[in-house]
C-alpha cells in the first residue's frame, strides 16, 4: 500500500472513529454517569460504591453486633438475680468525623432487646419529662391509673452503657489513612466500676483523584 | 517515471478528511460549551441567597457544590442557620466522596479535558471553610464533640501541602479543637500549644472551660483565583482584603475584643503547588509541542507540495501537520479558576463567661483597635439559661 493510500486510509479511519464518539459524548461531555444510577437496596453491612475513610453503616453494624454479643457474656448480666436495668449515656465522638452518635447505642439496645429478650432492660431516661408529666396527671386525678401513682416506680439504673470513638489520621501525598477505635463500657453507677468493656477497631485508607490534589 | 493523475486528488481527499475531523472536533467542544451556557442561564434577582438557591437547582452538576458553598455562606451570615446546615451537610458529603472514582476528575486530567469540567469540591482553603462553618453550627446545636470533629477534619484538609511548614497551620482550628476538648472535661493542652505555635496575627488566650457565650466573627473579602502562563495553565490566588482591622463586642458596660487568628489569603497562597499543576504543565508542553510540530508540518508540506516530484510527500506532511494543529487546538491546559468567592479574609473568635440572663451584644467592626467609630455594627440578642449548652453567635461584616 503506497503512502498516499495509507494516509488516506488513516484519515478516514480517524474520522470514522471520532464522529461516533462526538455524537455520543457531546451531550454528556464532562458529566459523570449522566444517566444516574437506579436506586439499589443494600444490606446495612454492605459497603456501597459511595465510600470514604470515615464512619459508615457497615462499621456501625459490625461494631454494634460485636458489642451486643459481648455484653451478654458479662457475669454481672449473665448471672444477675433479676433483670438488670441499663441507662444509655451519650457516646463521645473524639474522631474527625461528625455523625449521629445516638445511632450506636440505639443499635446496641435494639440488638439486645430483640436477641436477648428479658436478659436486660433499658430505661427510657430521654422520655423522663413526658413520663413525669403523665405521673403528675395521674396523681392529680386528671387521668386514671392502674396502680397507686404516689408510689415511686421509676427504676434506678443498675448500669450505664456508654462509649467513645477515637481516631487517628495520617494524610500524605500517598493518600489518607483513618483509624477509628470504638470502645464501649458498662459502668456500675454505685461503685463507678467498669464491669465490662469491649472495643473494635477499623482502619481505612484511600487516595483521591490527582485532579483534587 | 509515470505520474498517476489520481494521486493529487487522493491526497486532497485526505486533507479534506482531516479538515472535516477538525471541524467536528471544534463543533463538539462548542456543543458541550453551548450546553453549559444553556444550563447557566437562569434569571438573577440580585439577591445572592435567592439567586444561590436557583443556581443550586439549575447549575450544571459540576458546579453544584460551588453554588452550595456560596449560598451557605450567605445563609449563615443572614441567620438562616437551618438552611446553611442542610446545604453544608450536602457539601461535606460531596467532599468526602472524592475517594470514589470520579469520571469528571479523570477526564479533566486528560489532554483534551478541561480542568473546569471536573466536579468542584474546592481547593483546601475552601474545603476548610465548609467544615469550619458546619462545625460552628454543630456547636450552636449543643454538639461540641461533632463541632470538634469538623474542626479537625478542616485541619486535615490543609495537610500534605507542598510547603510542609504551612501544613495544617490554622490557629483557630487547633484552638477550637482544644477548647471543645476542655469543655468536655478532656485535656486540650496539646491543641492549645499547636495553636499558639502557629499564631501569626494574635496569640490565643488560655482556655476558660466555663465560657458559655462564643462569638465567631469574620471580616473582609477573601482570596480569589486567576490563571497565568502561556495557556492560563498556572493557578494563582489573588489575596483578599479587609477594611475592618478590629472587632469590639459591647455587652452593657463591658467591652471585649475578638482577635483575628487566621488569614484566608495567607492560607490559600502558602500551600505551594498542587499535583494538578504538574498535570496542567504537561498539557501545556504537549499543546505547545504539537502546535510547533503542526506549523513545521504544514509549512514544509505545502512547500514540498509545489514540486511535482515531492508533491505526494508534501501533501502527506501537510496532512500530518494539520492533524497536529488540530490536536494542539483541542488540548486544554487551562487551570480551573472557579472559586468560592464570598469567603472572608479574617477569622476571629472570642469566648465569654456570662451569668444567666438576657443580653444584647453590639459587635463593632472598626478600621483600627483605637478607632472610636465603627465602620459596621451588628447586633445579637441572646439568653443565657441552659448550663448544658453554650450560646454561639456568628457575625460577619458582610451579608453577601
Amino acid at each position: 500500500m503506497n503512502s498516499t493510500l495509507l494516509t488516506q486510509k488513516l484519515a478516514q479511519t480517524a474520522s470514522a472513529l471520532i464522529i461516533p464518539l462526538l455524537i455520543t459524548g457531546c451531550a454528556s461531555s464532562g458529566v459523570s454517569t449522566p444517566k444516574g444510577r437506579t436506586v439499589q437496596e443494600m444490606k446495612a453491612d454492605e459497603r456501597g460504591f459511595v465510600a470514604g475513610t470515615g464512619v459508615e453503616s457497615q462499621d456501625l453494624v459490625a461494631v454494634t453486633d460485636k458489642m451486643a454479643r459481648s455484653i451478654l457474656s458479662v457475669p454481672e448480666i449473665a448471672n444477675a438475680k433479676g433483670v438488670p436495668r441499663i441507662v444509655l449515656e451519650p457516646v463521645v465522638n473524639d474522631t474527625r468525623f461528625a455523625f449521629n452518635k445516638d445511632i450506636f447505642l440505639t443499635r446496641i439496645r435494639t440488638q439486645l432487646n430483640s436477641k436477648a429478650t428479658g436478659k436486660v432492660r433499658f430505661l427510657a431516661r430521654e422520655n423522663m419529662a413526658a413520663l413525669e408529666k403523665e405521673r403528675a396527671l395521674k396523681q392529680s386525678g386528671q387521668v386514671t391509673s392502674n396502680s397507686d401513682p404516689n408510689v415511686v416506680e421509676f427504676k434506678g439504673a443498675d448500669f450505664f452503657l456508654t462509649g467513645k470513638l477515637q481516631g487517628m489520621t495520617t494524610k500524605t501525598s500517598k493518600g489518607t489513612s483513618d483509624y477509628v477505635l470504638y470502645s464501649f463500657q458498662l459502668i456500675d453507677p454505685r461503685t463507678s466500676d467498669i464491669v465490662w468493656e469491649d472495643s473494635a477497631e477499623i482502619k481505612k485508607q484511600g487516595l483521591e483523584d490527582a485532579a483534587y490534589r | 517515471m509515470s505520474t498517476d493523475p489520481n494521486k493529487p486528488r487522493a491526497a486532497w481527499t485526505t486533507i479534506a478528511s482531516i479538515a472535516l475531523t477538525g471541524l467536528l472536533l471544534w463543533l463538539g467542544s462548542g456543543c458541550a460549551s453551548s450546553s453549559s451556557a444553556r444550563q447557566t442561564s437562569w434569571p438573577r434577582t440580585g439577591d445572592p441567597l435567592v439567586d444561590g438557591r436557583t443556581a443550586i437547582s439549575n447549575a450544571p452538576p459540576k458546579d453544584k457544590v460551588l453554588w452550595q458553598c456560596r449560598t451557605a455562606a450567605v445563609a449563615i451570615r443572614r441567620g438562616q442557620v437551618p438552611e446553611a446546615k442542610a446545604i453544608l451537610d450536602d457539601v461535606l458529603l460531596s467532599i468526602e466522596s472524592r475517594f470514589t472514582g470520579d469520571r469528571s476528575a479523570r477526564k479533566s486530567r486528560s489532554y483534551f479535558g478541561d480542568e473546569s469540567k471536573k466536579r468542584f469540591i474546592g481547593e483546601p482553603y475552601e474545603r476548610v471553610m465548609a467544615y469550619f462553618y458546619r462545625g460552628i453550627i454543630y456547636w450552636m446545636d449543643g454538639e461540641p464533640d461533632n463541632a470538634r470533629a469538623c474542626f479537625r477534619n478542616a485541619q486535615v484538609q490543609d495537610a500534605d501541602s507542598e510547603k510542609k511548614e504551612y501544613a495544617s497551620d490554622y490557629v483557630l482550628l487547633d484552638y477550637l479543637d482544644g477548647f471543645a476538648t476542655a469543655k468536655l472535661a478532656g485535656d486540650g493542652s496539646d491543641a492549645l500549644k499547636r495553636a499558639t505555635n502557629s499564631a501569626k496575627l494574635s496569640v490565643p488566650p488560655p482556655y476558660n472551660p466555663k465560657a458559655n457565650v462564643l462569638f465567631f466573627v469574620e471580616m473582609g473579602h477573601g482570596p480569589t483565583k486567576f490563571a497565568t502562563g502561556e495557556y492560563a495553565e498556572e493557578l494563582r490566588f489573588k489575596p483578599g482584603f479587609s477594611e475592618t482591622k478590629a472587632v469590639r463586642i459591647r455587652i452593657g458596660n463591658q467591652l471585649y475584643t475578638a482577635e483575628a487568628y487566621d488569614d484566608l489569603s495567607f492560607q490559600a497562597t502558602s500551600r505551594g503547588g498542587r499535583v494538578m499543576d504538574h498535570i496542567l504543565a504537561n498539557k501545556a508542553v504537549f499543546k505547545s509541542t504539537t502546535d510547533v510540530a503542526g506549523n513545521v508540518g504544514l509549512i514544509s508540506g505545502l512547500v514540498l507540495a509545489q514540486n511535482r516530484s515531492t508533491q505526494e510527500v508534501g501533501l502527506g506532511l501537510a496532512a500530518a501537520g494539520l492533524l497536529s494543529k488540530i490536536v494542539s487546538a483541542a488540548t486544554t491546559p487551562e487551570a480551573d479558576t472557579r472559586a468560592w468567592d464570598n469567603l472572608p479574609q479574617y477569622l476571629s473568635f472570642a469566648a465569654l463567661q456570662l451569668p444567666p440572663g438576657q443580653y444584647t451584644a453590639q459587635i463593632e467592626f472598626a478600621d483600627s483597635p483605637t478607632s472610636p467609630i465603627a465602620r459596621t455594627v451588628r447586633q445579637a440578642t441572646f439568653t443565657v439559661n441552659d448550663p448544658r449548652k453554650d450560646i454561639v453567635v456568628f457575625v460577619s461584616d458582610q451579608l453577601q
